[in-house]
């Protein structure tokens, strides 16, 4: 049957996968009154997938506002506008590098993470043993996963933006001595709450982390039991993961502009 | 279970950590932390130019802000713009006598509303208008009146299709706006040398909405700001009858060279070759 259908194998292959996720978020979203009972496992996983990846999007927003703040100042400073430094690296950051960045380091530290854990458990037969004992193991082990990666997603992106703000502030003010005043009043006369805080970071940083999310568990989930298995299963969390998010962006900036 | 209240701590940390992130970008860096979205009312001014002004620039009065434009139309038929200003309810107090002007922060700033105070005692209500205003200063006027240079211009024609010539056009293109007290009303539909008269021949076309300007009225080649993109202003004339279709503006004010005004100032001018390049700029267009 396989020689059969080598040809449209990749075609059918995607659908197929495509199909199955789709399936496996309607018994996740079905399971998430059971798992209310595993709240404490949730919390959990927040911790593992929000609060571990903390030190990494803290360090990867100031360097990013860093650099923001450095290559505006730079040509900003061809047109005597290196007023509107702070305004552009806010707006930037808002509305793209925040999330979009966020999510890809997020795919890289945290989902992948997940993944190689629910895969080995599936190696392991853990996922069997607690189907034996009659625990759910969507309820227990894929959606307190997929939730909580749900919440961490925006709190991450709004500390990077914050972290962003700050590095470009420290170049663009501290070092190449844009007054620190016009830094403020230009970036505060400009970003809007709705259409840069709101749209921007939170809108799709929660979609985004829904997405990766279900994409991580889902794989994770559906490993061949082999260490083969677990290894590519890891490696198309991230490369799945990072397309979803780049035309996702793209979608949600159209429709939310 | 010992190790529970580690990472619980930790996660609570880690929540309020983001939810501290998302105030301060909400309230700290966005429009949030100078406008106080409180009650406000609109006042009505009328200006004869906006210049770049657009709708929800600030409102000033000794710099500070107190609110913001609501809205800015031109009304077809008149030649000045009805800007609606919506000024916080704390600021009722503005005698109805004060003066509207439009100003522009810096050189290549954005243009704000500023209040001046008049004498009166009685302050303007909601819906109220401000009658004494100062239009959007434009560099071309000012700097031709300082060279004598600016002054008369042309006759335009009217809702559809209308023509000017130009001794030059500068750097005005096809789709360029043609505005009137500031407000769009047309665009540029071609830009052709004419090989009899030397000239620059500009078609304009122009919204049927706006039938009503006089066929003495001038068009003059702008810059809008200093480093801006080039449009035509059409400043309307007395005359009782319109423009019609197929007209021609014939009083004309052809863009200003910056290369020129200095040579003139400067006394050292280059006007010659100036007048060679714009020849043989016709000679090439009338090859075609």
């Amino acid at each position: 049957m396989s020689a059969t259908m080598s040809r449209d194998n990749i075609v059918l292959r995607s659908l197929t996968q495509i199909g199955e996720c789709g399936l496996f978020l309607l018994r996740m979203l079905a399971a998430v009154p059971r798992s209310l009972r595993h709240i404490r496992e949730t919390v959990r996983q927040l911790w593992f997938v929000g609060a571990m990846s903390l030190i990494i999007i803290m360090v990867c927003g100031l360097f990013v506002g860093m650099v923001l703040g450095l290559q505006l100042y730079d040509v900003l400073s061809i047109f005597g506008g290196t007023s509107a430094t702070g305004t552009v690296v806010a707006i930037a950051i808002y509305r793209e590098l925040g999330p979009v960045v966020t999510a890809l380091l997020f795919a890289g530290r945290a989902g992948t993470s997940v993944t190689a854990e629910i895969g080995l458990m599936r190696a392991t037969d853990q996922i069997a043993a607690m189907e034996m004992m009659a625990v759910d193991p969507i309820a227990y082990v894929a959606v307190p996963r997929f939730l909580a990666g749900i919440v961490a997603m925006p709190l991450l992106c709004c500390v990077f933006c914050a972290l962003g703000i700050f590095g470009g502030h420290l170049v663009g003010v501290t070092w190449l001595g844009i007054d620190n005043g016009t830094f403020w009043s230009n970036m505060t006369a400009t970003v809007e709450v709705v259409k840069d805080v709101i749209n921007g970071v939170l809108w799709k940083s929660v979609v985004f982390g829904t997405v990766v999310s279900l994409i991580a568990v889902f794989q994770g989930y559906t490993t061949p039991p082999t260490s083969e298995g677990v290894a590519y299963a890891t490696t198309r969390t991230v490369v799945a993961s990072s397309i979803a998010i780049l035309a996702l962006d793209f979608v949600l900036t159209a429709f939310l502009m | 279970m010992s190790q529970r209240p580690s990472y619980a701590v930790g996660t609570g940390l880690f929540i309020v950590l983001g939810f501290t992130a998302l105030g301060y970008l909400a309230t700290q860096t966005t429009s949030v932390a100078n406008t106080s979205r409180g009650p406000s009312y609109t006042v009505e001014a009328h200006f004869a130019n906006i210049g770049q002004l657009k709708e929800r620039a600030p409102v000033k009065v000794a710099g500070v802000r107190v609110g913001q434009v609501q809205s800015i139309v031109l009304d077809p038929g008149k030649e000045t713009a009805d800007v609606k200003l919506a000024i916080d309810n704390r600021y009722s107090q503005i005698p109805d006598d004060s003066v509207a002007t439009i100003f522009t922060s810096g050189l290549l700033g954005d243009q704000y509303v500023g209040i001046q105070y008049g004498n009166s005692k009685k302050a303007v209500a909601d819906g109220g208008t401000l009658a004494l205003t100062r239009p959007a200063q434009q560099l071309e006027e000012m700097l031709g009146k300082f060279f004598g240079a600016g002054g008369s211009a042309d006759n335009l024609s009217g809702s559809y299709q209308v023509k000017a010539r130009f001794t030059n056009v500068g750097a005005l293109s096809v789709g360029a706006p043609v505005k009137m007290a500031g407000v769009a009303i047309g665009s540029v539909q071609s830009v052709k040398a004419d090989p009899v008269k030397l000239d620059a021949e500009v078609a304009l076309s122009i919204d049927k909405k706006y039938s009503q300007i006089p066929d003495d009225s001038a068009a003059a080649v702008f810059t809008s700001g200093l480093i801006g993109t080039q449009y035509v202003a059409i400043q309307p004339g007395g005359s009782p009858d319109m423009l019609k279709d197929g007209d021609e503006l014939v009083l004309t004010q052809s863009a200003l060279q910056i290369e020129d005004l200095i040579g003139k100032f400067l006394v050292s001018g280059s006007s010659s070759d100036k007048k060679d390049a714009s020849s043989s700029k016709a000679d090439t267009g009338s090859k075609h």
